[in-house]
Formats: structure tokens, sequence, C-alpha cells
């Protein structure tokens, strides 16, 4: 995806879920139906700023047979960047926003024989719209959705009654952990676990179905990086011609888009792979942010997703 | 003619045991029985306990053999001796596979399964656990035996069994049948193709290709 491909929208709703939750209804500024989606998808999200353009993507949590609308749910960060910030202080109803076409990285799985699906707290959005697939089905699924307290459960009450018997509530107010041990030891054959949520959930998940001999087909998950902040440096565009600098709170990508050079991108975390780009020269170390390449790739050193890595160098030129 | 290079053409690879597996369920019809115990050893070798987590279903299969009992028989004693609590032999294929269709409907996630013998005998297992949503990192299988096709005729869907040869008249329709190397893993079974609807009669000569 590049910026040349959005979808114009306009926020016709806004509704604070939790504190640190707010819910944005999008509709197309022409009310023309959106584009179809599958539980799972997310969309990247331009904000313009008042210096800079923040890209960030979000879950679409809405039913996919409804494309009158998207919703989307969003997160204040302790630590934004900016962009979480944004949506929470900028925009009101009657905004209007570019929003990328929405692309699909953490589906179901079609000919699974049952579900399990693990949340911690805002990694609830992708289940959602799952969920609204799964509720009209005949496969089996569970939700075990984990949060601080009662207050921070977004979409509690709508959760509590449509998933009656098939939704388990932990806080960590009350001391309550999810037992991935018990959780994972005793699944049918054909069972899928989806886990969206902090670092430290996903990998308990992971582990633990490793552990317990689950092959790798049957855990999935999703995680967002936001780009981290680290130290400016330089990068040499070869194609372009053309020297820039990446600000500390920038990302290499949002860098190179400032200077005028379009990299086509996806998912803006790191995960998706679509961003990747060749690394020509480089007199020092690239850092790894990203979910995509091998171990061994990364320490090659011939490909770097801009999208959340940076690098710590004298010179870096890239294919661009 | 066979129209080779088809990608559905299943291919398979030597044993070797997947540590990453929690519980191991082996099957073996006939000539399978070396590579299991082969898998067996390497399990023996490998984390504790995951031997004592296995278990190995097999028949003698239908080769005709004058002491087909004796073997099965040694077969078993072997499996056993290699330190499987839980090792059923059956009188044939169609037996083991039941019995193996009731147990993944009793399995949890962890299960890693192993299948030897004959290329038949694979796609069989192999159908059944797909049903059960096995994926291609919880399936290892080995080819040892016969290569005889099941051929779907894609014109009135019969299954004809155990087909040695290119071209095969069909036990349904009693056309004459082109065997491809198209491969159907939902049904266990190649594509067969009427060879001679363009010049009726007109049959390239049948060689034995599947031994």
């Amino acid at each position: 995806m590049t910026d040349g491909q959005t979808l114009r929208v306009e926020v016709t709703a806004i509704a604070e879920v939790t504190p640190l939750i707010k819910h944005f209804t999008l509709r197309a500024v022409d009310r023309a139906p959106l584009p179809a989606f599958s539980g799972g998808s997310h969309v990247v999200v331009v904000m313009r700023g008042a210096n800079r353009v923040y890209r960030n993507p979000y879950s679409l949590l809405s039913p996919p047979s409804d494309r009158s609308a998207y919703q989307i749910a969003v997160r204040r960060m302790e630590a934004s960047r900016g962009g979480s910030e944004f949506m929470h202080t900028q925009l009101h109803v009657g905004s209007h926003l570019e929003i990328a076409h929405p692309v699909n990285l953490f589906p179901l799985d079609k000919i699974a024989r049952k579900h399990v699906l693990i949340a911690g707290g805002i990694g609830i959005t992708p289940f959602l719209a799952q969920l609204e697939d799964l509720h009209e089905g005949a496969i089996p699924y569970e939700l075990h959705y984990a949060v601080r307290s009662a207050e921070h459960a977004a979409f509690h009450e709508r959760l509590r009654t449509r998933e009656a018997g098939r939704v388990r509530f932990y806080h960590d107010s009350k001391a309550q952990a999810i037992d991935y041990d018990a959780l994972l030891s005793a699944q049918p054959l054909g069972t899928h676990v989806y886990v969206c949520g902090p670092a430290g959930m996903i990998s308990r998940v992971i582990d633990t179905a490793r552990r317990w001999g689950w092959p790798d087909s049957h855990v999935h998950w999703e995680k967002f990086s936001a780009p981290p902040v680290g130290e400016a440096f330089e990068v040499f565009l070869a194609r372009a011609k053309i020297g820039v600098n990446v600000l500390p709170d920038q990302s290499l990508l949002e860098a190179i888009e400032a200077a005028g050079v379009e990299v086509p991108y996806l998912c803006r975390g790191g995960v998706c792979g679509f961003c990747q780009t060749r690394v020509l020269e480089l007199d020092g170390e690239l850092l790894h942010h990203d979910h995509y390449l091998s171990d061994a790739d990364k320490s090659r050193g011939k490909s770097i997703m801009p999208c959340v890595s940076r690098a710590k160098c004298q010179s870096l030129v890239l294919d661009l | 003619m066979l129209v080779t290079g088809i990608k559905s053409k299943p291919v398979y690879a030597p044993l070797r045991a997947d540590p990453g597996g929690r519980y191991h369920l082996l099957l073996g019809n006939g000539p399978g029985a070396a590579p299991l115990l082969q898998v067996l050893a390497e399990l023996r070798g490998g984390a504790a306990d995951s031997l004592g987590r296995s278990r190995v279903l097999f028949t003698p299969g239908a080769q005709p053999s004058t002491d087909t009992g004796a073997e099965a028989h040694a077969d078993s004693t072997a499996f056993s001796a290699a330190g499987v609590p839980d090792v059923r032999s059956f009188a044939d294929s169609g037996a083991l596979l039941a019995e193996f269709e009731s147990l993944l409907a009793a399995s949890v996630m962890g299960l890693r399964l192993y299948v030897a013998g004959p290329e038949s005998f694979i796609g069989l297992a192999l159908k059944i656990a797909l049903d059960f949503n096995l994926n291609t990192d919880e399936i290892r299988a080995q080819e040892c035996g016969s290569a005889a096709r099941r051929v779907r005729c894609v014109h009135c869907r019969h299954t004809t069994e155990d087909v040695r040869t290119n071209i095969v008249e069909c036990l349904g329709c009693r056309r004459w049948l082109l065997v491809r190397d198209h491969y159907s893993r939902r049904l266990a079974a190649y594509m067969g193709v009427m060879v001679d609807a363009e010049a009726p009669g007109q049959r390239p000569p049948i060689q034995e290709i599947f031994p």
C-alpha cells in the first residue's frame, strides 16, 4: 500500500469504552460501501498532524458483514510517539481521515476443528470481528480475555451477553491469571490457538504450546510493534539519490516518506514483510525490531524492515 | 502421456522422529515396520518418556505371503521390544484405519503421526488425518511397498483400487481410463480420464508402471 490508494473516510461517532480506549466509527466520505474484509483484518490510518504524518495500524472490530462503516478502537499509549495521542485529542465527529485498504495478517484457520482465542487488553480488537463470523458458525470456540481490571475490559458487556458460556474474563486486579498449561494441554486435535496482546502474553502462549507439542501451524499471533524511539541516524537512498535524516522519534519508513519517496507497506508493525528493503552499504549495525526476518537474515544484514527497524551507523545506503 | 510434473503428486520422505511432538502415533503396513522401528529408536534416544507416549498400529497388509501370521507376530514383538507400551495388530488396513480414526477423535493437540507402507495405505491414512485438521508439520510418511494407485474416474466417480497400469478399465463404468499424476488428498486417489474419448477404441499399449 502507498498513499495513492487510500480511502477517504469521516469519523461519524466517537465513544470512550474505557478510560484509555476510544472507539471510532468511520464511514466513506461519499457514503459508498467500504471494501469487504475478513475478521482479523487491520487498516493503516494516515494522520496528518501539524508537523508530521503518522500511519498506525488498527484492527477492524466491526462485523465483516457490515460494509457501511468500519470501527476501530485506539488505546492511548503512555509513551505515544504521537499517533494514538492524535487519535485521542485531535479527532472529533466530522473529522476526515485517510485509511489504507484492509489487510488480513491474522485470519482464522478455515478448516480448524476448534478455535481458542486469547486476548490481553486492547488485543481484543481483532477477535471482535472474528467472533462475528464464529458466532454464526458451527465450529466450537472459546475466548480468554485478560485485562487489568473490570473497568479496562473493553466491550465487556457485549461479550458477556453475546458470548455467554464461551468467554472467560481474567482481572489482574483480582489476581486472576490464565493457566496456560491447563488451557493448552488438552485441546482436541485440530484446535488452533490465536493470541493478541502484550509481548509477554504472546511469548507465554507460544512457549507453552510448543512445550505441549503444538506444531507452529496451529499457533497464531499478532503483535504490531510500535516503531521504537532511538538515536538519530542518516540514510542515503541510492535510486532517489538523496540523504535522509531519521529523527529519534521517527521511524525509518516515516523519514523516507517525509522525504517524498514512497515505500510499499501493509502493516507498519514489523509483521508482514511488505516493506522489506535491500541494504546496499552499511558501516555500523542494523537494529532489527521486526518479527518477519529470520535471525539468520537479520545477522546477514542485507535487508531491513524500515517500518520498525533502525540503524546505528556511520553510513547506510538503501536500494530505494 | 501420463502428464508428469504435476504438483499434486505427493512426495514422501524417509521417516525421522519429531522430538517436538508430545504424543507419537505410528501406523505401519507390511514393509513399513522397518522405518517405524527406526523412528522408535530415535524417540528412545530423545526427550524423556516420549517413547512412553507412543503407540503403534500395525498390519502385515494384503501382500500374499505364506507365513504372514508369523511375520506379523515377529513385527509386534519387535515393536514391544523397542519399548512401546501400546502395540496393536490388525488383520488388514481397513480395520487398522477404523481404529486410527477413533483414536484421533479422542486425541489432544501435541500428536505427531508417522505412516509407513504402500502408497495407497499412506493416502487413506492421510485422508483421515486431514479430516482432523492435521497439518503437514504434524505428519510424516514414508512409502514402502507397492506403488499401486487408487484411481478416481472423473466420469462416473467410482474409485478403482490397486491399479498398477498406465491405463485401466474403470470398474464403475467400464471406460478405459488414463491414470494421471493429478492427486486428491481429500479423496486419496489419482485422477482417471477416458483415454479413447476422441478416437474410440484407439488405446496406447497398457504397461505396468506402478509396481
